[in-house]
């Protein structure tokens, strides 16, 4: 129990990753949508740490965590955009209104 | 092997990753699940702690609980006639939803746990400076880095040219 | 229990409560939240008895290895390049008792707010507040306590933001009221100026010194400044300003220190706390008055071995400044709780004057027994204000003496304690009479024997020779003072210490320490003579305050006829009192002496202090205290000149309100000039108000405007560009061959578009358009599919089995 090791993270990982997909698929608020896919970024972020710590050694899992972060920051400054823009056109934030491409 | 306080550390701050985690999906309205993103944050930068990512700890406080975070707060802000608008999907969904979940948790735990890797599992490796971090970034890993640049320059564009008031 | 343990235990109970009432609070309802909060500290104090008790007990020898016993318990944190993170507990004495100080007021004034709790409107849009107030009130303990303990400036800082945000959350707690937000918002963002300082402050410290660690980084700095390396060779180019040195130091010293200027609400930035006041009374009393606002000293007390001579004159600067100014505002102010704010910034303001005239052990006493004594005064007020149905201006009180007893009595003792009663030449009086005159002592010292110490015929005996030698090496170090110095440090150790080889050592320390008081910036007169001054005022504006609310005849019917007291909100207020007398007397300041000698030991400045008769009896050649020319012992007539201010100045009030408010008022209108300026708070709101927050609000139009033409003309151009280019290459290569033909582009694109039209139409079934279904159906693929992968083995035996199964039964 107290000696923690790479399966301790991996088990961690895998449950917010299913935590930020329910939480994807559940909320109908785009904005709940964004927390889930930053969830699930994490997830894989504790991956990549804990296996630099565990597996390699390296410094690359850090790096591409980094690059990770990076990339969740500008997709979440993306995704705010549009949901801006689809509140501004729809008047809601409830994203099973947005099926227009369907029709 | 690992002290005593890395463990109680790891226990308690994957508790509280995966309990703000659960709040995020049982929360009902969104600034409540945005707060509860700020304890999971908080909660995985500890964990960096732990695991001696010295750097990254630092850019996930920063970059996610400090930029993200406040983003996210005010499309909440922005979005909304009342922040505390909810609308809840339906049983049937959230059902499947946690069936296809827990589907997930488990192949990944089991695949996880199954494969036989190629270093004992627990025993620690020297984790890499925050110099050395920097290094590699700035030579390895030059070009991605610059790419990255060039990407939150278009992201910074973009953004602003999509939020922008409809003429 | 280790004292670590129970300390640190101490410290996260509270952050327990925190959470349970955060998430819980509002189904444990009205009264039973507040039994957690009660219950959380109860046990926080019980521990700090503990730690107290057995701290008691100890030898100095003891006490010295538990100390360093904690410093090798701390914990790893993490490494950013050579800058090591630790976290740990500071053990010494003083924090034994500050930690002491924090949770028993606490504790009393958690007690006091379930009854003050009771009569109050909490709701807000029809949810209550009630458990609100005492998670904020526990958030707060848990911060304010790991302030206490904390070893290293960053843990500290991060502590001092967060007893910030309760402060600000605490002033804000009416938040449906405009002037409580207001107020709310003022006291954070006048923090936040402050803090901007602390934070360059600790950049500082940590680019110089290289560590956050209090000890570290005064070690650090001895060495630096002995050798005079590190931050003392640094030179740096400011704007064309060349700042090399010495002033480094200064400036590093003045940015730790601007935190306090916030905190503490020092003078310019002062103007938060008396608004404050907008917070609920025990919001007053607990943070306001007794612990958060006094953090700022308890930061200089921390960082005092940081400080440089300059740096420390500046601290005595800005405290004598802030003593000065807000006691003459008090004296016109006719809000009870506003008269008490006043009061708490001018007495804040001679804990910091303390700091930096060098009296460490008298300003640490002061701000101990003030804490006592301002707590009980402001229970005091939220009892009366409770009392009268919210009413707070004094001057429609009066005659609440026989209403509210135990109320008018310990408000009385409170008055007392801070005019400073006690009678000179009997060792007898209250906490702020033994405290403050210590002060002033020092401050006397400071100004008038150093001065003449200087003068000090250079000629030294010869048993002055070898002490001559040895100052010379100390002071020869420091290269930016004139050599004339040394003579003085010579003639003081001729004065002072018998010719005794075995105090060999001793000597060498304290020698030292006199080399070092001869570099000190001699004090104006003026800054001994403002607070002797303002010790004769204080009295008279809190026997103001105590006469126009308890005595005389009622000058307001309606309230004068609601007033009662009830005992869940004089119960703290008895055991206040009597704290007060205790803590005059035992216990804390021979401990603040005790944690002295470690805390102040510095090769820049030093700790005076205002009891010890002689070198020996300062101890350990960390404290000194200056010569004596015979006869010219301050306390001999200090103790007289200002012994008596409380008589004086109590004796002016009590005749002037005698007949209400009458005498007052013809004094009034004859100095209405400078009653209308002290009314408008020396109009300091205004300058703010003019200066800054106007030039703000017209910055932000500039911003505005650069916004809207540059940047949006940016992104508006590049957007005009694109499309540009787009309508321009689409002519070219999308040019119609013939009449009614498509062009190229199109035909691809049409044709593509029209075989994914089809395919489309055939599987756009599932298609339910939704986001949310997508991810659903991805995921749920995915986790098939590994499920596929992983159990293939079995998967694969199964369906042998079910095809051997299923042909056996064909051919069965």
């Amino acid at each position: 129990m107290l000696d923690i090791g790479l399966n301790h993270y991996m088990v961690l990982s895998a449950l917010v990753f299913a935590l930020g997909l329910l939480c994807m698929v559940t909320k109908r608020n785009a904005i709940g949508i964004l927390i889930g896919v930053e969830l699930v970024l994490n997830a894989a972020n504790i991956n990549l740490v804990a296996f630099s710590r565990y597996q390699t050694g390296a410094g690359d899992g850090h790096i591409v965590a980094v690059f990770i972060i990076l990339l969740a920051a500008a997709e979440a400054a993306i995704g705010i955009a549009i949901f801006m823009n689809f509140y501004n056109t729809l008047a809601t934030i409830d994203v099973d209104r947005g099926d227009e491409l369907r029709h | 092997m690992n002290s005593p306080v890395e463990a109680i550390s790891f226990y308690v701050f994957a508790a509280v990753t995966l309990g703000s985690a659960v709040g995020i999906v049982l929360s009902k309205n969104i600034v409540r699940a945005a707060t509860c993103l700020l304890g999971t944050l908080g909660g995985v930068a500890c964990l960096y702690f732990v695991l001696h990512a010295n750097l990254l700890a630092a850019i996930q406080l920063i970059v996610y609980a400090g930029g993200t975070l406040i983003l996210i707060v005010f499309g909440v802000m922005l979005t909304s006639k009342s922040p505390w608008a909810q609308f809840s999907p339906t049983r049937g969904q959230v059902a499947a939803a946690v069936v296809v979940a827990a589907m997930l948790a488990f192949s990944m735990c089991s695949l996880m746990l199954s494969a036989d890797w190629s270093r004992p599992s627990g025993s620690l490796l020297e984790s890499p400076k925050v110099a050395e971090v920097g290094k590699m970034l700035l030579t390895d890993y030059l070009v991605p880095f610059e790419v990255a640049s060039v990407i939150l320059l278009v992201v910074m564009i973009g953004a602003a040219y999509l939020a922008r008031p409809e003429k | 229990m280790e004292y670590t343990t129970a300390l640190a235990l101490g410290v996260l109970i509270p952050l327990i409560s925190f959470t349970l009432l955060a998430f819980t609070g509002h189904k444990l309802g009205k009264p039973r939240s507040s039994y957690v909060a009660l219950l959380a500290i109860g046990i926080s104090c019980a521990l700090s008895t503990y730690v107290l008790l057995g701290w008691l007990g100890k030898t100095p020898d003891e006490r010295e290895a538990l100390a360093a016993q904690a410093v090798a318990n701390q914990f790893h944190w993490a490494d950013f390049g050579n800058l090591a993170i630790k976290v740990g507990v500071k053990l010494d004495s003083l924090t034994v008792i500050m930690y002491f100080m924090v949770t028993f007021i606490a504790f009393w004034i958690h007690f006091f707010s379930i009854g003050y709790m009771e009569g109050h409107s909490d709701e807000v849009d029809g949810v209550s507040k009630y458990h609100r107030f005492f998670t904020y009130l526990s958030l707060f303990c848990f911060s304010m306590l790991g302030l206490v303990i904390s070893s290293s400036l960053l843990f500290l800082f991060i502590f001092w933001e967060l007893v910030g945000l309760c402060s600000y959350l605490l002033i804000g707690f009416y938040f449906d009221r405009k002037y409580a937000s207001d107020a709310g918002m003022k006291a954070f963002i006048t923090n936040r100026v402050g803090d901007f300082g602390f934070i360059i402050g600790l950049a500082m410290v940590v680019l110089f010194l290289g560590t956050f660690d209090l000890d570290e980084a005064a070690r650090a700095f001895a060495h630096q400044f002995n050798t005079g390396t590190g931050i003392f060779e640094a030179s740096v180019n400011l704007f064309g300003w060349h700042v090399s040195g010495g002033t480094l130091a200064t400036l590093m010293g003045i940015g730790l220190f601007c935190g306090a200027i916030g905190k503490s609400a020092q003078f310019p930035l002062h103007v938060w706390l008396p608004d404050a006041m907008a917070g609920p009374t025990p919001v007053s009393a607990l943070i306001h008055a007794a612990t958060m606002v006094a953090a700022g000293v308890y930061l200089v007390a921390r960082v005092f071995r940081l400080l440089t001579p300059e740096a420390q004159f500046f601290i005595a600067c800005i405290g004598c400044i802030t003593l000065t100014i807000t006691a003459l505002i008090a004296i016109v102010q006719t809000d009870i709780k506003k008269v008490l704010a006043y009061s708490t910034l001018s007495q804040l303001g001679y804990m910091i004057f303390g700091m930096g005239v060098g009296a460490w052990v008298a300003a640490l006493f002061h701000l101990m027994t003030h804490a006592f004594f301002k707590a009980m005064l402001f229970l005091g007020s939220g009892q009366v204000i409770e009392g009268c149905h919210h009413e707070q201006d004094i001057r429609k009180m009066g005659g609440l003496r026989k209403k509210m007893p135990v109320t008018c009595w310990t408000f009385f003792i409170g008055v007392l304690a801070i005019a400073g009663f006690g009678i000179p030449g009997m060792h007898l009086g209250l906490g702020g009479y033994f405290s403050k005159d210590e002060i002033l002592a020092v401050a006397y010292e400071r100004a008038f024997n150093l001065p003449a110490l200087k003068e000090t015929d250079a000629a030294a005996d010869d048993a002055g020779e070898h002490a001559h030698a040895i100052g010379r090496r100390r002071i020869t170090s420091d290269r930016s003072k004139p050599a004339s110095n040394i003579a003085l440090a010579s003639g003081v150790e001729a004065a002072h210490a018998p010719a005794d080889a075995h105090h060999g050592d001793h000597r060498t320390g304290t020698l030292e320490k006199v080399g070092i008081a001869a570099r000190l910036p001699a004090l104006p007169p003026i800054m001994f003579w403002l607070p002797i001054i303002i010790a004769y005022v204080t009295p008279f504006y809190m026997m103001r305050c105590w006469w126009l609310t308890f005595c005389g005849k009622p000058r307001d019917h309606h309230v004068h006829d609601h007033a009662h007291e009830s005992w869940k909100m004089f119960l703290p207020l008895a055991v206040l009192a009597i704290g007060t007398f205790y803590c005059s007397f035992a216990t804390f300041r021979p401990l603040i002496h005790d944690a002295a000698a470690a805390a102040t030991n510095s090769p820049a400045i030093v700790a005076i202090d205002g009891e010890a008769h002689n070198l020996e009896e300062a101890g350990a050649g960390a404290m000194l205290m200056l010569n004596h020319a015979p006869g010219k012992n301050p306390h001999d007539w200090l103790a007289y000149g200002v012994g008596f201010a409380w008589l004086i100045g109590m004796g002016f009030a009590a005749a002037l309100y005698r007949n209400g408010l009458a005498a007052a008022e013809r004094l009034r209108r004859r100095f209405a000039l400078i009653h209308t300026a002290l009314d408008q708070k020396l109009y300091f709101d205004h300058l703010y108000d003019g200066v800054l927050v106007a030039g703000t609000r017209t910055l932000g139009v500039v911003c505005y405007w650069f916004d809207k033409i540059f940047i949006d003309g940016t992104v508006n151009g590049v957007a005009m560009l694109t499309r540009w280019i787009g309508s321009f290459s689409g002519r070219q290569l999308d040019m119609p061959v013939q009449r009614g033909d498509w062009g190229l582009v199109d035909a691809v694109a049409n044709g593509m578009a029209a075989t994914v039209l089809d395919i489309g139409s055939q599987i756009r079934r599932p298609q339910s358009g939704r986001i949310r279904t997508y991810v659903c159906i991805t995921a749920g693929a995915a986790a098939v599919a590994l499920l596929a992968v992983l159990y293939f083995d079995q998967l694969a035996a199964g369906i042998d089995w079910l095809v051997t199964r299923t042909s056996t039964l064909a051919q069965g």
